[in-house]
């Protein structure tokens, strides 16, 4: 909202119409005579040459898939194979138009985009240039095969060697693949060629691409991205936010902030390779209402999204579109959107009866197939001879089997033994590095000199204990408090890495939803500090993106509830990408969420569970403004996905713990390490999060109404959590209460008791003990006592269920009766 | 340099040992050689002596302890060295509840009200409800768990109840102890009173004595109970002319000496036979383990032998690969060393059909009990004169009996019965079978 953009009452009351411009559709029509000027021989040979080896490469994995051989070789693939037979002309017209720069991001579907657009990088760069980039990915391995068992003096048609045995390998779970076989059909890439990561989920690229497109826009870089998907990913949400969200005016209306910085629009394509189905659902006449998918383009901005329907059977075509898109988008006038028209023969999987098509369709299709037609063209035109296109079959045929050949070879091409090196995927669940900036040859892009930010300024101004020298509390607006904890990290960083970029629903003017970012706007440009729409797929799908290319992000989605928005792009792509690319890929995003308090059911949840369960993501919760700085800081030196829990109960908390108040300067903490808050010997309670100052309260209460010394830890930090400090601490009392202010079944605290009586159970004098909230929606703020943990309620379950307390009388039940009843009645 | 004496390990199955006698006591000067104790697995018994010379400084097992294996013993060093890095650490946690005796008085009135929760340690199932951390103590301290009071929820002894115990001097020995925790029967009389003489100064003279059980009395106890209660065992009698056998024995003690043989007894000559015979029965030459049968290619006969400890059964290993001199020589070593106490543990397993001899007592006929999963024990019973007819005429002969054991669930009677049969038939004609 920001207040240069006069909302005005007298203007947005005024009649008139919304008009819309034509949409382009198969309006397509240059001749065999006019292609001629445009393209070579070479040129028009290549284009087949390129939809040939993608067809060979398909059939040869359908062959494997329903017979369990090709060309005589057998072999089982247990894996997916989502082919693309029918879709060549498309992929190869797409690839064409690309260079280096340009990176594409697939779907399941996306064998053929990946060697099409491998086939045209190879022939765009020169042959030191495509030696070196295979000498260099994966430490050669890749080549030193290739360049052993099909060995060629012709670098280039090395390389195509190359590309289609990285592929198959991959394909085939093999550790000689491009992610090492972790990624598999639906996952593989190839990024020295721009081929950025294919997804399993459908339109699961899309807010990745996004998140690419605003990497290459607030970095100043070249090339253009492109959204590959099909047309059934249209029905989902994060693609329609994606739409939206690289639409928004502010790209080109406020980033440029007064001609200070460039104002085009986002470089991406949304590329629909549009052939009629969603597994068996079809889109146009059953499952969607556009009748046409590039009417979609119609609803997002005033350029309709520049949208065109294309004839995606005939190459010239689509290359044709591309060529003019990707223009408009390197002029700053994206998004685009291209709805390609095409078909797949081969069904969606080779498991697919085709019982929602007539045999009749399929045979009209493949009488129509794009290949043979193209041939056809050409020899009628004199292009070329049959015998020249059967010599090109030939090749093609004899190189597929010999890369297969090598590909099934486990002695050349190895499984990952897990029985020899069992933590081999231990190793790339997280990178664990540690990088100051992710770009340091440049500077980064600040409107003033950091001590002149309004944010800075305050800080400094502040006090950083909760207590003055006198022991007197420190009044609210002079106290460093937890925002400031996290604000100042994060300032520090803006300065530090060009690469960083921060945004999420009102993060801006409004500071963020609870003052975190406050005053920060003056200091940072809008494109790397700015309001996103209320996107959650989009905001966190683009921040995988924007880290895939190299920067890093901070996104933030105001409420942790608001976590379920963007499950996929939290669940399965943030946390995922770093081992499925075994490691090539790094993640630096901070995803930073807040529990809420007050403000009920779906305002009010500590999600620590979900984030945790979900191997690949790190897991923090800080409660003090000295551990917000230190875990902000680890998290943003870092290259892992945190997924970073605050607290609206205690934003304004000062520091209460470290005597000297908040340290000045960087201040790290080892994410994993907890904190003894308070030493006690006679029961330990574990705490996570904003409950930390009520378990406290009840330690108090134990110690000096009951005699019970309770040491208290603060976990800080979930994912990764090192229990050594816990188990010392059960060994010295025997006694342990986890707590924490999620519901109770399935919690951390559930799972961290499991742990440490496993750990423990020596030592234990009572088992351990997890206690969250009731398994209940939120109640009303006035109700929360009952429902959140609070210090009697701590209390009550020590007295009932760990440490009989003399004289003392529980509020609430926690008899062993009532808790089988309540799981019976599954609350 | 002190040195810490441990425990050996004799045997890999074998878990703790018995100390039957300490040869030296805490202070004595011992040689590099001298025996420091003799201790007692469940089926062998040996002499632990010293590896370096100098002063027994610290002793921390008495005669009758059972030590895990690998266990301190006890400290060879050099007089008034420093040996408190070799203590094992429990003597140093025993002074700590002591150390937290001070408790703030605030709080000590609170306690003497006393949550008594349950009053007595056992639930209504039988069950002593102890937090691990409680059971630790009182594993360490012996505190007389008996009268404890719980004041852990449910009943639950927790770890303030055991100290509550050591705090009013509540233990027991560990020997009353160990009773207590195994049956759950609370001992007469606590350490800190009653003193045993006094107790059996007013008792009625009693006229038996209780000798603690060995080790290996307790595991013969054991397995033979398992053994019968387990398994369906019945026994064949069967006996045979032992005519030939007598003559070939004669025969043999004749040339003895002049072709270096054993002694050869008739045990030996039954042991020959059965290892042959066995070839041809493989149910015969098995373990039944519950869910599958185990047949074995050769055969390791197992061999009771009565000792001054007990019954020990050594095993001959391949015994079917041998010749009737060696099977010989090779039952008298083994046996030799059972009586001796010193066999390895190791000899002592690994059987697939035992054969026990009672006939040196005249025993006719008994019904042996197998050693578990063995399929069949058989007995050999006492060389009896019987009568049969031949040719119309009577003829005295000498027979001699055999009883087989099997276990009906491995096998059926029919096929034991078979093999008692070509058992008996091949010791009547011996010499064929040593032609065989």
């Amino acid at each position: 909202m920001p207040k240069s953009q006069y909302v005005d009452p007298n203007k947005v009351f005024e009649p008139g119409f919304i008009s819309f411009n034509d949409i382009p559709v198969c309006q397509y029509k240059k001749t065999l005579a006019e292609e001629k000027k445009i393209y070579t021989k070479d040129d028009m040979m290549r284009i087949y040459h390129d939809m040939r080896i993608i067809r060979e490469f398909e059939t040869m994995l359908n062959e494997v898939k329903t017979k369990s051989a090709y060309n005589g070789i057998e072999y089982n693939n247990p894996g997916p194979a989502h082919l693309s037979i029918g879709q060549e002309a498309s992929a190869v017209g797409e690839a064409y138009a690309l260079d280096m720069n340009d990176f594409s991001f697939g779907s399941h579907r996306s064998h053929g985009e990946i060697i099409a657009k491998s086939l045209s990088s190879i022939h765009k760069l020169d042959e030191k240039e495509v030696y070196d980039i295979m000498k260099e990915f994966l430490g050669g391995t890749l080549l030193s095969i290739v360049e052993k068992h099909m060995p060629t003096s012709n670098i280039k048609e090395l390389a195509k060697n190359f590309i289609l045995y990285g592929a198959l390998a991959e394909i085939f779970a093999r550790t000689t693949g491009f992610n090492k076989g972790l990624g598999g059909s639906m996952h593989a890439f190839f990024i020295p060629f721009g081929l950025m990561p294919n997804n399993a989920i459908v339109g699961g690229s899309a807010p990745i691409a996004l998140g690419a497109a605003l990497y290459k826009r607030a970095n100043h870089k070249p090339g253009i991205i492109i959204a590959n998907s099909g047309d059934g990913a249209l029905g989902r949400g994060p693609v329609l936010e994606s739409f939206n969200f690289a639409s928004m005016d502010q790209i080109t209306k406020l980033w440029g902030m007064d001609g200070k910085y460039p104002n085009g629009g986002l470089p991406i394509l949304f590329n629909v390779f549009n052939n009629s189905y969603g597994m068996g659902g079809q889109t146009r006449g059953e499952t969607m209402g556009y009748d046409m998918a590039a009417r979609l383009g119609a609803g997002f901005n005033p350029d309709m999204m520049h949208a065109e329907r294309v004839n995606g059977y005939d190459p010239f075509a689509v290359i044709d579109a591309v060529s003019r898109k990707k223009e408009l988008l390197l002029a700053g006038k994206g998004p685009a959107l291209l709805d390609v028209v095409t078909y797949r023969v081969s069904g969606h999987s080779p498991s697919d009866s085709s019982t929602y098509r007539t045999q009749e369709e399929i045979d009209a299709w493949i009488a129509a197939d794009p290949i043979a037609a193209y041939k056809a063209k050409m020899i009628k035109g004199k292009v070329a001879t049959e015998a020249e296109f059967a010599a090109i079959d030939e090749d093609i045929i004899n190189r597929m089997t010999t890369v297969m050949k090598l590909a099934i070879n486990d002695e050349i091409s190895p499984r990952m033994d897990l029985t020899k090196n069992p933590e081999a995927i231990s190793s790339i669940m997280f990178s664990n590095e540690k990088v100051k900036s992710m770009d340091p040859t440049r500077e980064a892009e600040m409107l003033v000199p950091k001590e002149e930010c309004p944010r800075v300024k305050e800080i400094k101004g502040k006090i950083r204990t909760a207590k003055d020298a006198n022991g007197k509390p420190v009044s609210k607006m002079k106290m460093y408090n937890i925002r400031d904890g996290l604000a100042e990290p994060i300032i520090d960083k803006f300065y530090d890495d060009p690469t960083l970029i921060a945004y999420g629903e009102d993060n801006r003017d409004w500071g963020g939803a609870f003052g975190v970012y406050k005053k920060m706007t003056e200091a940072i440009p809008y494109h790397r500090f700015f309001n996103s729409p209320i996107s959650e797929s989009a905001i966190v799908g683009s921040a995988v993106g924007y880290a895939m290319c190299g920067g890093r992000a901070i996104v933030e989605l105001m409420y942790a509830d608001f976590m379920g928005c963007a499950g996929d792009e939290i669940f399965n792509q943030m946390a995922k990408w770093q081992s499925m690319s075994a490691g090539i890929l790094k993640m630096p995003i901070v995803l930073r969420v807040s529990v809420g308090s007050k403000y009920g059911a779906q305002h009010s949840q500590d999600w620590t569970a979900l984030a945790a369960h979900i191997p690949g993501l790190k897991v923090v919760f800080p409660s003090t403004p000295a551990d917000a700085k230190g875990l902000m800081t680890a998290a943003l030196e870092g290259t892992d996905p945190v997924i970073f829990f605050e607290s609206q109960r205690i934003y304004d908390k000062g520091e209460e713990f470290l005597k000297d108040g908040v340290p000045e300067g960087t201040y790290e903490i080892k994410m994993g390490d907890p904190d003894v808050k308070k030493e006690g010997k006679d029961i330990t309670i574990l705490t996570i999060g904003a409950v930390l100052y009520r378990a406290l309260e009840a330690a108090k209460t134990l110690e000096e109404k009951y005699g019970i010394s309770a040491e208290v830890i603060d976990t800080r930090s979930i994912v990764p959590f090192d229990y050594t400090k816990v188990i010392e601490s059960v060994k010295k009392t025997g006694k342990i209460i986890i707590v924490g202010d999620a519901v109770e079944r399935g919690s951390i605290m559930k799972d961290m008791a499991a742990n440490i009586s496993e750990l423990a159970f020596d030592y234990l004098d009572a088992p351990a003990i997890a206690l969250g909230s009731r398994n209940w929606i939120t109640p009303a703020h006035e109700l929360e006592t009952e429902f959140f943990p609070y210090p009697d309620t701590i209390i009550d379950c020590i007295h009932e269920k760990i440490l009989p307390i003399p004289g003392y009388v529980a509020k609430h039940n926690f008899s062993d009766v009532e808790k089988i009843e309540r799981y019976k009645k599954g609350v | 340099m002190a040195t810490l004496v441990i425990m050996p390990r004799q045997g890999q199955s074998v878990e703790s040992c018995v100390i039957t006698e300490w040869k030296k006591k805490k202070g004595d000067t011992v040689a590099e050689g001298d025996v420091l104790f003799s201790y007692e697995t469940d089926k062998s018994s040996f002499d632990e002596p010293a590896t370096v010379a100098g002063v027994l400084l610290e002793v921390f097992a008495e005669d009758g302890d059972d030590v895990p294996c690998l266990d301190p013993v006890c400290i060879i060093g050099q007089a008034g060295e420093d040996i408190s890095a070799l203590m094992p650490k429990a003597s140093a946690e025993e002074s700590a509840p002591a150390a937290e005796e001070k408790a703030e008085e605030k709080v000590e009135e609170v306690k003497k009200e006393e949550v008594v929760v349950a009053t007595a340690s056992a639930d209504k199932d039988g069950m002593l409800k102890i937090s691990p951390r409680a059971k630790n103590l009182a594993n360490k301290t012996y505190a007389d768990l008996s009268a404890v009071t719980p004041t852990g929820p449910n009943g639950r002894v927790i770890e303030r109840d055991v100290n509550r115990l050591l705090d009013n001097g509540q233990r027991l020995t560990p020997e009353q102890y160990e009773t207590f925790m195994k049956t759950g029967v609370a001992p007469a009389s606590q350490v800190e009173e009653a003193p045993a003489a006094a107790a059996a100064a007013t008792a009625p003279v009693a006229e038996y004595e209780d000798v603690k059980l060995s080790n290996v009395r307790k595991v013969i106890a054991k397995s033979m109970h398992e053994s019968l209660s387990n398994m369906a065992q019945l026994t064949l009698n069967a006996s045979f002319d032992a005519t030939q056998i007598m003559a070939y024995r004669a025969m043999l003690k004749k040339n003895a000496e002049a072709m270096g043989l054993n002694n050869i007894t008739f045990n030996d000559m039954v042991l020959f036979a059965v290892a042959k015979t066995l070839k041809n029965h493989k149910d015969c030459n098995a373990h039944y383990l519950g869910d599958k049968m185990r047949f074995f290619n050769n055969v390791n006969l197992g061999i009771a032998v009565d000792t001054e400890r007990g019954l020990l059964v050594p095993t001959v290993f391949n015994a079917d690969k041998m010749s009737l001199n060696e099977l010989s020589a090779n039952a008298k070593t083994v046996i030799k060393a059972a009586q001796g106490g010193s066999i390895s543990p190791d000899l002592l397993s690994g059987g697939t059909f035992t054969v026990t001899n009672l006939g040196a007592m005249g025993i006719e006929s008994f019904t042996p009990v197998i050693n578990p999963p063995q399929t069949c024990i058989l007995g050999v019973c006492n060389i009896s004169r019987r009568v049969k007819q031949v040719n119309g005429e009577d003829v005295f002969y000498d027979a001699m009996g055999l009883s087989l054991t099997f276990d009906h669930r491995a096998l059926d009677g029919a096929p034991a019965a078979r093999f008692l049969k070509e058992l008996c038939a091949n010791l009547e004609n011996f010499n064929l079978l040593m032609a065989k």
